[in-house]
């Protein structure tokens, strides 16, 4: 096997130990999912109940969802780390160092896509908005928001883990940095359920793919440094 | 002392530039009296950028080399920074009430993205407050600052973008004082505002770098103590 | 507030801020060099 397909079925295999992990601790995942949708009943009661303000905020109240439970999933990503140790001896190969951020990141895409597909759903239940007719593009924006929170919050997991008032730290860390996702993704989701009037929509998704990229980027090469610790 | 002397000079600079910006140069046809918060304004919000970028070098130069200096440096640039960063929100939104009769623009790229590097820099020397190791501490910064360094452009070009697609023209850009086609006497007075506000720059980053290099030095005499004291108790049983 | 507050405000804080900031940083320094030099 070449260097290249070894590190990424390492990077796999670590995605599959986390996934079936989760799996295991079932009630685990699916209260990340509840807390979203208190997120979303919350902002029912906050900003209702006229639906058609509802309505044209949506776009932001799914990703603002979608942003804070991000938070509390990549979170628990890397706890169940800690107990283990066995990551830090996986790390003594430089070689894997992005393939261990890799595959945490992959474990994280997974959970971010089910979250967001959800989510999606429940938005547009709760505040009245034709998901169906806009299906497709909503679908690419969900994934390409799933990658740069994956891609941002397992960086910043990695970052704060056994740090002093942790729970604060990766959310204060983490969001500032998602800012532009934000924008993007909620400007994609807004162009996408409008139709596209202006045809902006092509515009917002090269943001969030040039986002991605660069986070994913930065992320990989910077998250060995984190395990020579 | 060739630090004291950049002192004396940058003290000198800026208040010279001061009594020019307030008293000397003429006060913009449409904006008045309040144009001349550009001045520091923007030479705030340069320096701002200048510390980021410093602190997310030093921070490559950490990893790179591992030699505690560096990271002097980049908490030095940090904490500098921060403070730049707040003179240069508190000033656009001192220049934004009268002009453009809001303190805050949500589409104007520069403030929004001012704010956010802020969010970053508060959150970076928090992180670094909160690690005691001073390897990991160090590392952590590092890294954390080399993603945010990273974030910032994307921050500014998505900020431009949703301002564009919006075409609201904004009457009171802070465009007019960075034009190049502006009166050379506004020109002349930024630039510089901007050099004696670096010069005060240089010689703060100086002087916060020797600060942290005495704490660098008090933890590496107390790290020694410690095992010199932990190897007589051995000896001694 | 004239244009003139909002000026003062902005300057005031600014320079003042400044100020303060580099006394701040010259004390603290001051005083641990004083401590090394005192043999901590």
């Amino acid at each position: 096997m070449t260097g290249l397909r070894r590190e990424a079925s390492l990077a796999l295999a670590i995605a599959r130990k986390d996934a079936l992990a989760e799996l295991r601790g079932r009630s685990a995942a699916v209260s990340t999912l509840f807390f979203a949708a208190v997120v979303l009943l919350l902002f029912g009661f906050a900003l209702g109940p006229d639906t058609q303000r509802l309505a044209d905020a949506a776009p932001g109240l799914l990703w603002l969802a979608l942003v804070f439970a991000g938070v509390l999933a990549v979170d628990r990503l890397h706890l169940l780390e800690t107990d283990d140790g066995a990551l830090e001896q996986l790390a003594l190969y430089p070689i894997t160092r992005r393939a261990i951020y890799a595959g945490k990141a992959i474990g994280g895409f997974v959970v971010m896509l089910v979250l967001g597909v959800v989510v999606l759903g429940a938005v547009g239940i709760l505040f009245a908005v034709d998901v169906a007719a806009a299906l497709l593009p909503l679908l690419v924006t969900v994934v390409l928001g799933a990658v740069g929170i994956a891609a941002v919050g397992t960086f910043y997991a990695g970052v704060t883990v056994r740090l002093r008032a942790r729970e604060v730290m990766l959310p204060l860390l983490m969001l500032p940095v998602l800012a532009p996702l934000l924008l993007g993704a909620v400007k994609a989701t807004s162009a996408a359920l409008a139709g596209d009037p202006f045809g902006e929509l092509g515009a917002w998704l090269q943001l969030l793919v040039a986002f991605d990229v660069i986070m994913v980027v930065a992320g990989a090469a910077t998250y060995g440094y984190l395990l020579e610790d | 002392m060739k630090t004291r002397i950049l002192g004396i000079v940058a003290l000198v600079a800026v208040a010279a530039m001061v009594l020019i910006a307030l008293f000397v140069v003429p006060a913009d046809l449409n904006q008045g009296d309040a144009q001349r918060i550009m001045y520091p304004h923007v030479a705030s919000a340069w320096l701002a950028y200048l510390s980021f970028g410093v602190t997310a070098l030093a921070g490559i130069g950490w990893l790179w080399k591992r030699d505690i200096r560096f990271d002097a440096v980049a908490l030095a640039a940090a904490e500098i920074g921060v403070v730049f960063t707040a003179f240069a929100i508190w000033g656009g939104m001192m220049w934004g009430d009268p002009v453009w009769g809001v303190m805050w623009q949500w589409e104007d790229p520069r403030l929004t993205t001012t704010a956010l590097l802020l969010a970053l820099y508060v959150g970076y020397l928090l992180l670094r407050r909160l690690t005691d190791d001073p390897e990991r501490r160090a590392t952590r910064a590092a890294i954390v600052g080399i993603v945010a360094a990273v974030d910032i452009p994307i921050v500014h070009f998505s900020v431009e973008w949703w301002r564009g697609l919006h075409q609201t023209a904004t009457i009171g850009s802070p465009d007019r004082v960075l034009n190049p086609a502006a009166p050379m006497v506004f020109v002349g007075t930024l630039i510089g505002m901007v050099g004696a506000f670096t010069l005060a720059w240089a010689y703060l980053i100086i002087r916060r770098y020797q600060l942290a290099r005495l704490d660098v030095e008090r933890d590496e005499a107390a790290r020694i103590e410690r095992l010199m004291s932990a190897r007589t108790a051995e000896v001694a049983r | 507030m004239t244009d003139a507050g909002y000026v003062i405000a902005a300057y005031g804080v600014i320079i003042g801020g400044l100020a303060l900031y580099a006394y701040s940083v010259m004390r603290r320094l001051a005083a641990k060099r004083n401590d090394r030099d005192e043999g901590r």
